[in-house]
């Protein structure tokens, strides 16, 4: 089991936004996290890589948690934030090289992968850029370059598809199924339902803050059988009935 | 609106005290006093030496009262989203504006009363001036300041006639001819003069008032007023809205390869980088290393020169602290798979650097100017080398702990 969290209560304060978030992803597999806004998707990334605590509940990556040994947990994730996080004062170049330090990546090999990269997002003549300066898509490229220079076994995607062009959205969705067929697991929040329909082996519904239910799109469409063929349909009859309740 | 700008005040003055604590703390006070001392301990000597009727003195006299005419702009405590909240009422913005010309005149106001008070020992003297002419000189500044912010003011909206808005006409060219008027022919004929030129820009109110607000001009000037009172305050602590240029500085990128690429030199490489590039801390360390070179190759003495090395050192090293938690808002420092064991040794390690290399400078230059006097030579050299062993080893790791503590 790559990522396994159990009964989670969290948030940002003394008030819980999750309320007992329990779901898993296996060794390569492709899991969405689907929601509205405010139902908890970035609350529960921002746990599963670190930067909350939980109140309780548990989160195991590999079956270890952040408290057995702290460098040993972060050393499997690689995160793409939705909002490209980038150093103003460092150029693409030296990104990468930060990267391969901070996840003690050997040199040789690690820049003949992100050469490949580069080359792939048509970022290879930036090397000296800052990218600071580039565009909102620009730089979710740098982020998704730097994400896969790495070994990871479980790629945290923060919802990738908006401001990505569709040439890039394509080569990410090639890169992740790669990454799939050698082992690493990925969880990958989104609005764009149709392609998460298309490239996801499992969804997790999150709503206000709890699971409202998970499974293939087979298991769901057997589940809701009055609402409707595609994702998008169930979805949103989902939504609405839990916002009526 | 009224509502609005008392709030809008509010705040702007509650965020001034409290950078207003920073700057206030016990050593700048301490340094502060001792430099006024000694300032007025001089200028009063020097005023023993002048007698009426120098040539430069009134070439003084313009100079001072124009640069202390720079001094308050128009504050129009704008944010960026008024541009888009505040549209709808944009016709009641002429009230809310007012309001802001009134408080920035009365703070404009207070400064040039303050730079006048300076000066009045300067005037009396060179210039034999009587008390009304001096009180004529204080009205004719304090015109020149509300008609200085009256064209500000007009540069807010979308005039036809862009000289009510020139700036550098009413910063400039008015100040300088009423100023010269006033020194060299007559005080009150400067006077009348200043008073002409505000009543015809506060008439001329008039005829841009209810036109359309130029938001543009009028945020980015509000954010430039800002930037320049937070680059003050950040010489003193870090200030989280102000985000410095960065420059490439490739002639650099020569020393920053000397650091080995190691998991536990991630923060180095950041520190490094960052210092390097960042034109806020770059400057800052620049500046400071060129005031204190000026003043020691004008210095001679025996302790005297070491004393202001180690207090230029210290401010050097002291300005640097906010700069360890610089990337304590980046997410990934916190998602690397790093420890924080090495992040302050990381820091002491440039901070070594950095003021090891100012301490070089300083000592060269002492030794250079002191050559004839073995105490100051050998002084400085054992005294630089206490000075940083104690403040990177020492004062910073605890300083450091105490402001993790209250973030």
């Amino acid at each position: 089991m790559a990522l396994q969290v159990s009964n989670l209560v969290g948030g940002y304060s003394q008030v819980p936004v999750l309320k007992d978030v329990s779901f898993d992803v296996k060794d390569g597999e492709l899991v969405g996290l689907i929601g509205l806004n405010g139902a908890g998707k970035s609350t529960t990334i921002n746990h599963i890589i670190g930067l909350l605590t939980p109140f309780k509940g548990s989160i195991k990556i590999n079956d270890v948690t952040i408290n057995d040994d702290v460098q040993q947990y972060k050393k499997q994730i690689a995160y793409i934030p939705e909002q490209p996080i980038v150093y103003k004062e460092l150029t693409l170049k030296e990104h990468l090289e930060l990267t391969m330090l901070a996840y003690d990546l050997d040199q040789k090999t690690a820049w003949q992968r992100a050469d490949k990269l580069l080359k792939l997002f048509r970022l290879d003549n930036k090397l000296d850029w800052f990218p600071d300066n580039f565009s909102k898509g620009m730089r979710q490229k740098v982020m998704i370059v730097c994400a896969f220079l790495t070994d990871a076994k479980l790629f945290i995607i923060d919802e990738p598809f908006l401001g990505l062009d569709p040439l890039a959205v394509n080569d990410l969705l090639n890169l992740i199924s790669e990454r799939k067929k050698a082992g690493a697991s990925i969880l990958m929040s989104t609005h764009v339902l149709d392609t998460a329909q298309r490239y996801c082996d499992r969804f997790v519904l999150l709503h206000d803050g709890q699971v409202r239910t998970e499974g293939t799109i087979e298991e769901l469409r057997q589940l809701f059988p009055d609402a409707g063929e595609s994702l998008n349909d169930i979805y949103l009859t989902l939504a609405r009935e839990g916002d009526a309740s | 609106m009224t509502n609005l700008f008392k709030k809008r005040l509010g705040a702007h003055l509650t965020e001034l005290l409290k950078y207003l604590r920073f700057v206030f703390n016990d050593y700048f006070v301490l340094a502060l006093v001792f430099m006024i001392g000694g300032l007025g301990y001089y200028y009063s000597n020097a005023l023993k030496q002048l007698k009426t009727g120098l040539w430069w003195a009134p070439l003084v006299i313009i100079a001072v009262y124009l640069m202390g005419l720079q001094c308050g702009r128009l504050a129009t405590m704008l944010q960026d989203p008024d541009y888009v909240f505040l549209l709808p009422r944009e016709a009641e913005m002429i009230g809310y504006l007012r309001r802001a010309f009134n408080y920035s005149a009365l703070l404009a106001c207070l400064i040039q009363l303050l730079i006048w008070v300076v000066l009045m020992p300067f005037v009396q003297v060179t210039a034999g001036a009587s008390v009304p002419e001096l009180f004529g000189l204080l009205a004719t500044i304090l015109f020149l300041k509300v008609t200085w912010l009256n064209a500000d003011f007009a540069r807010k909206y979308h005039l036809n006639h862009q000289w009510l808005g020139n700036r550098l006409l009413f910063r400039l060219v008015v100040p300088v001819i009423v100023l010269a008027l006033g020194v060299y022919v007559n005080v009150y004929v400067g006077a009348g003069l200043a008073a002409v030129v505000m009543i015809i820009g506060l008439v001329s109110r008039r005829s841009w008032a209810s036109r359309s607000l130029d938001w543009q001009t009028a945020i980015a000037d509000e954010n430039s007023r800002m930037h320049s009172i937070y680059q003050f305050f950040n010489l003193f602590t870090d200030v989280p809205s102000l985000n410095g240029a960065i420059k490439r500085r490739r002639y650099f990128d020569g020393l920053l390869r000397l650091i080995r690429l190691l998991p536990k030199n991630t923060y180095l490489y950041l520190y490094a980088h960052g210092i390097v590039r960042d034109s806020e801390m770059s400057g800052l360390f620049m500046r400071l290393t060129v005031i204190g070179t000026l003043f020691l190759i004008f210095i001679k003495g025996e302790a005297l020169p070491i004393i202001l090395c180690l207090l230029f050192i210290y401010l050097i090293g002291f300005q640097m602290i906010p700069f360890y938690f610089h990337y304590e808002d980046n997410a990934f420092v916190h998602i690397y798979p790093i420890t924080t064991d090495h992040q302050l040794q990381n820091f002491q390690r440039v901070l070594l650097t950095m003021m090891s290399i100012v301490a070089l400078i300083f000592a060269i230059v002492v030794i250079i100017v002191n050559i004839t006097n073995p105490v100051t030579v050998i002084g400085v050299v054992v005294c630089e080398a206490v000075e940083i062993g104690y403040f990177v080893y020492m004062y910073v790791p605890r300083r450091i702990r105490k402001s993790e503590f209250s973030r």
